[in-house]
């Protein structure tokens, strides 16, 4: 079965033009122009990434994005004209895994669906602690006392990657390239949006986090697993 | 008995008559007064002058206040010569006629007298004096003698009824001679000496015949004038008091007026301060409909039109960037399908014909400089709206020229110029957006570098205490001076017929000044035809901290400043261009 994608955008050329790169590179493609219509499609039509204009007509990207977030896991693409502005902020904020800035090139196009496609195969199952909490990697699941935690693909990846190497300090462009698959450096927002959301959902205070712990200056590193 | 009071002198001027009634005040004013009087007001003058330039409140009360002192002392001046001609005429008439009738009695005595020797005569004239005190007379001091000049045939003793003063002294040869000569009443103004030191007065002399003695004989009364002395100074004082009062009422009346006047002046002064800071919505208060509240009045709306002006200008500079970062935007869409579409277009190109196949190859390339030309665009619209945001961290800047030097090596290599880097030991470290800098750092190499002519190309790493700085020399072509002045003007190029291997979009430098400006910092160029060109980045280790001591000089340190040149170097800041001539200087 192929791996589908729906593409969100209101321009229709470009939205034929994404579908023609993606269905080149094996992926089966849905789209929808009209952002009112969005979560209908979404739910009809079960993707396995989203890539989503943030400028539409009827619903907002953000909101979408919200309400993609609120039923589902799956990885949200954002595409955007205006990488500057505090959009992006809010597009990751309000759940995109990923952004991607217009005008871009194919290839760099597939690259970002497939980082966020991509699937941690572990044949041997691997368990890891970090602070309080407990990984699954293999059955990609988190735990704190016994009781899961529900977090995103790209969370999990997120406190995989710092979880593995619970010695090493990450620095964000570190974690752009190990999480985001970015060859060179990137935005670094995007590493402070989702750890801030990873926090949310695994520190008991958020204000002072135990499991993500900030080394200023430098950038992130798991904290100490509790015996 | 004043019979001669109003005839003509032909004595000197010292000798007074009726005319002279102003005569005797001029010896009893307070000389010593009046000086310090004087010396005050000089300085309060002085000190008046001083804030005089400074301040309108000064110069409207010590205007008034001079003013009312000068029209209080003429007044003043007036009254008093008023009050004392009356006090002293009316009073020396009194002595006048008192000094006749005692002349009289005294004559009427001594013409009774037979007394006829010398003994006798002064017995009789020692008995008048004695008398005279008793006589009701309002004189002080009497003084009776022979004329200097008589050949009395009696040898007479002058007489004086006080002793302790120097009578004889104080009649004074004018007055003697008068009276010796003409006969009748003479007076004259003198100070006299009194138990309480001296006083004004008059002496009053007139001729008296001793019995036996011939008609050869003086008789010269003294009158005190220190009562009126006392009631004029005391009038006068009253008057002075009663001119300061009104001089400092006039003065703190001005003073008052003139802040009340100057009030709305002073608030429009501040409140015109506060517009020009940027505040556009400063008014002033407007009160009642006088020509203050005019002031304010025209104040506001000359306000309210400057503010209009300025907004309208921002709308529209507003407008035009928003057109500006809009057009940039919308254009990215199509531009992104395109892109795709040449992407596809370029990989598949080797199954075209060449005419095809070319195409897609400069279709591809064109894409690539339409898609860098609009992102500078964008970041230029970003700086223009003062949109750019400095994301800054703590940065070695050796670490990032290294990483450009990597980066633009193949380039280097392309153009056969080879990068030189010299770096101190120690960290250069500077809170930098690091993006930024390496956007700069970019920019001026891969300028070195088209420009190089294949020589080698020098950069420089240096830090001080407060800054950062890195310089990049290359020995290319270089610039004239009309060049080098328009090196960080927008899609401007050194040399419009040459062709452009690296495909700058014209907005690099200009785009890198305005990065180094967004740090604190200044990015400046100095070039000479013939001799390459140098660029020198230099950044305040804290961003927006002042530079200080600059660590690199823009100028190359082989430079030849001693050898006189024909061309003149052109440095180029961001503060605008400015041309050294060195032929003039070594000249």
């Amino acid at each position: 079965m192929s791996v589908k994608l729906l593409v969100i955008d209101d321009d229709t050329a470009l939205a034929e033009m994404i579908g023609i790169v993606m269905e080149a590179e094996g992926y089966s493609v849905a789209y929808c122009a009209d952002g009112a219509q969005a979560p209908e499609v979404f739910r009809a039509e079960q993707p396995d990434l989203v890539l989503l204009d943030l400028m539409l007509p009827g619903l907002d990207g953000i909101e979408i994005c919200k309400i993609i977030r609120a039923e589902s896991d799956v990885p949200v693409v954002m595409l955007t004209a205006k990488s500057d502005t505090l959009d992006v902020v809010a597009g990751l904020e309000a759940g995109a895994d990923d952004y991607i800035s217009k005008p871009f090139k194919p290839k760099e196009l597939a690259a970002r669906v497939k980082a966020r496609l991509r699937r941690q195969e572990s044949p041997e199952p691997e368990r890891l602690r970090i602070g309080d909490l407990e990984i699954d990697v293999a059955g990609h699941e988190v735990t704190r006392d016994g009781h899961a935690i529900a977090l995103t693909p790209l969370e999990f990846d997120l406190i995989v990657a710092l979880a593995r190497k619970p010695w090493q300090v990450f620095s964000r462009e570190v974690l752009l390239e190990q999480v985001w698959g970015y060859r060179h450096a990137a935005d670094t927002r995007l590493v402070n949006v989702h750890v801030q959301r990873l926090r949310a959902k695994v520190e008991k205070d958020p204000e002072h986090p135990e499991v993500v712990v900030t080394v200023r200056g430098v950038g992130y590193r798991a904290g100490a697993p509790h015996e | 008995m004043t019979e001669d009071l109003g005839g003509p002198l032909p004595a000197g001027p010292r000798v007074g008559s009726v005319p002279h009634p102003a005569g005797p005040a001029t010896t009893y004013r307070p000389p010593a007064r009046r000086s310090t009087l004087r010396r005050r007001l000089r300085r309060k003058l002085l000190r008046l002058m001083q804030s005089w330039r400074s301040s309108l409140t000064v110069r409207v009360v010590s205007t008034t206040v001079l003013g009312g002192l000068l029209a209080l002392g003429i007044v003043g001046g007036v009254l008093s010569a008023q009050i004392r001609e009356g006090l002293y005429e009316e009073r020396v008439d009194q002595m006048l006629q008192d000094a006749a009738l005692q002349r009289q009695e005294a004559q009427e005595m001594f013409d009774s007298s037979t007394a006829t020797t010398s003994q006798d005569v002064q017995g009789v004239a020692n008995d008048w004096l004695e008398s005279l005190s008793l006589s009701g007379t309002d004189a002080d001091y009497a003084y009776l003698r022979s004329s200097p000049s008589s050949d009395s045939p009696v040898d007479f003793q002058d007489l004086v009824n006080v002793g302790g003063y120097d009578l004889p002294s104080l009649v004074s040869e004018d007055l003697s001679t008068a009276v010796e000569e003409e006969g009748g009443q003479h007076w004259q103004p003198i100070s006299l000496p009194t138990p309480d030191g001296e006083v004004p007065g008059i002496v009053v002399g007139a001729p008296v015949t001793l019995p036996a003695a011939g008609d050869a004989q003086e008789l010269y009364l003294f009158y005190s004038l220190q009562t009126e002395e006392e009631t004029l100074g005391l009038v006068l004082q009253v008057l002075a008091v009663g001119a300061l009062a009104i001089a400092v009422l006039l003065g703190a009346m001005t003073w008052g007026i003139t802040r009340w006047v100057l009030q709305p002046v002073t608030d429009a002064v501040l409140a015109a301060e506060r517009l020009a800071d940027g505040e556009l919505d400063e008014r002033m208060d407007v009160r009642g409909r006088d020509e203050l509240a005019l002031l304010g009045q025209s104040f506001n709306e000359m306000a309210a039109s400057l503010q209009r002006q300025i907004e309208r200008m921002e709308e529209l500079s507003r407008l035009q960037q928003r057109f500006v970062s809009d057009v940039s935007h919308e254009l990215r869409t199509p531009l992104t399908t395109i892109r795709m579409a040449g992407e596809l277009i370029h990989e598949s190109r080797e199954s075209f014909d060449p005419a095809v196949r070319r195409s897609a190859e400069l279709l591809h390339a064109q894409l690539d400089r339409f898609e860098s030309m609009l992102a500078d665009l964008l970041e230029i619209s970003r700086f223009d709206a003062g949109a750019a945001i400095l994301e800054v961290e703590e940065r070695d800047v050796r670490d990032l020229v290294g990483h450009v030097v990597d980066l633009t090596a193949i380039l280097a290599d392309a153009k056969g110029s080879p990068l030189r880097v010299d770096a101190p030991d120690e960290a250069c470290t500077a809170a930098v957006d690091s993006r930024r800098i390496e956007r700069v750092l970019r920019n001026l190499l891969s300028n070195a570098i088209e420009h190089g002519e294949g020589q080698p190309i020098e950069i420089t790493v240096a830090a001080s205490n407060s800054a950062v700085a890195v310089r990049v020399r290359d020995h290319g072509v270089g610039m004239d001076a009309d060049a080098a002045s328009h090196v960080f003007d927008r899609f401007w190029r050194a040399d419009p017929a040459r062709a452009r291997t690296t495909g700058g979009t014209g907005l690099g430098l200009a785009i890198s000044l305005e990065d180094a400006r967004l740090h604190g910092g200044s990015l400046e160029a100095w070039s000479r035809p013939g001799e390459g060109a140098s660029f020198l980045l230099t950044l305040p280790r804290r961003a927006g901290a002042d530079i200080g001591v600059r660590p690199l000089r823009l100028e190359p340190d082989d430079d030849p400043q001693d050898r006189p040149e024909q061309n003149p170097s052109v440095i180029v800041s961001s503060d605008g261009p400015s041309l050294t001539r060195t032929s003039e200087e070594n000249g």
